[in-house]
């Protein structure tokens, strides 16, 4: 590899051919010298050729990256912090750790989506501004102690407060929304699962 | 004996990889590397979505932008090609999107279900950023190159077209035909050399007429 031409490099490097020193020499030679850059672009656009029968038309690829390079100055300029940040973790880590970072934020989500609803829920029950205040303390606000933990099940919530609030709930079975007793069903409660 | 299991082989795909790990390390020099060998791609595929070449190149240029801010978020498990094709498509399905919300957007700039025009030529479609010429040097690259291809030695014809048309690694063409590893770089490589020395001279002209 040593006693390669530098266009020799160039040509092993676009086929993905070099690895460790080699690749670095390669990739640096690329990038700051003229001929081996050329080489790289050369290459590329044979292959191009070769493979779909034509040249695209279009913006000289000079002229693309000259632009290009002005758009991407000022995203370093914009994000200097994103940079250094992507500097710091720059091995492959941090592509494994967001490996699920979206489901995650799904379940997040889901689990916060389900706090609203349980809110909703009590401040229905308990009628509103008029509520009593120990009721409206049972329903109101957001619970401040609350901590997500997942499950088999999905995200729970765990809060003593909601756990209180349930309870609550759980005896006041037989109300409906309109806060009026719920004729036709009789004797009805809500026995929902024991948190 | 045991044999012990040989490492696979480096593959343009890890030189992508290794190349994004590199700009998102801080080298951006190794990401126009990237730009340089997928623009023409990236291009080709919006020019078959978008007709005006002046928004081909914006969208072009958008992607690049986009797949910039997100490199940190490649996770590698799709080709760096996969990964750049989807941010082409999506951004050029938003840009489309957005002109066909803009009503002083001729519909000439959109593909799709047009009908053809007659009254439309080759004048209406070429931008201040294509001109006959350009369209014609193009055109004269892609067969001088085919010219070329046509005019090497066999062994070196075979080496390329495994390689480039058939996209078989160094030592699957090595296999292929019977040689070498080192033997299979040196005539890829020679070929490269031959096809780029007919090319020169048009591409530095192509260049040297832009202005």
């Amino acid at each position: 590899m040593d006693t390669m031409r530098t266009e020799e490099l160039i040509s092993a490097l676009a086929d993905g051919q070099l690895a460790g020193e080699a690749f670095a020499r390669g990739v640096e030679l690329a990038a700051a010298d003229p001929v081996a850059r050329q080489a790289w672009q050369t290459y590329h656009l044979i292959g191009d050729v070769l493979r779909s029968g034509e040249q695209a038309a279009g913006a000289l690829p000079a002229e693309f990256l000259g632009r290009l390079q002005v758009r991407l100055q000022q995203e370093q300029v914009a994000a200097p912090g994103a940079a250094s940040a992507a500097a710091a973790g720059s091995s492959r880590q941090p592509a494994q750790a967001a490996a699920n970072d979206a489901s995650f934020r799904w379940k997040l989500v889901a689990g916060f989506a389900s706090l609203a609803a349980v809110a909703a829920l009590g401040w229905t029950a308990v009628g509103g501004p008029g509520a009593k205040p120990e009721q409206a303390q049972l329903a109101g606000g957001a619970p401040t102690g609350a901590v997500l933990a997942e499950t088999q099940r999905g995200v729970m919530i765990r809060d003593a407060r909601l756990d209180e609030f349930l309870a609550a709930h759980r005896q006041l079975g037989g109300a409906s929304a309109l806060q009026m007793p719920a004729g036709f069903l009789r004797n009805a409660t809500f026995e929902g699962p024991i948190r | 004996m045991t044999k012990t299991p040989r490492a696979a082989p480096p593959s343009p795909a890890d030189t992508d990889l290794m190349l994004v790990e590199r700009t998102v390390a801080g080298d951006q020099k190794a990401f126009e590397l990237l730009v340089l060998k997928y623009q023409r791609r990236i291009q080709r595929l919006i020019g078959r979505m978008v007709r005006d070449t002046d928004l081909v190149e914006d969208i072009a240029q958008e992607t690049f932008i986009r797949a910039y801010r997100a490199l940190a978020q490649f996770r590698g498990e799709a080709q760096f090609y996969t990964w750049l094709y989807r941010i082409a498509v999506n951004t050029a399905k938003k840009a489309l999107g957005d002109l066909k919300r803009d009503p002083l957007v001729s519909e000439t700039a959109l593909r799709g279900n047009d009908e053809e025009d007659e009254t439309s030529g080759v004048e209406n479609e070429l931008t201040t950023a294509e001109t006959p010429e350009t369209v014609l040097a193009a055109k004269e690259i892609a067969a001088a190159v085919n010219s070329a291809m046509e005019a090497l030695p066999d062994e070196l014809r075979q080496a390329v077209t495994l390689r480039e048309i058939e996209g078989l690694s160094y030592e699957e063409i090595a296999e292929v035909m019977d040689c070498p590893i080192g033997t299979v770089r040196s005539r890829i490589f020679r070929a490269r050399e031959a096809i780029s020395a007919r090319i020169k001279p048009l591409l530095e002209n192509q260049s040297g007429k832009r202005w």
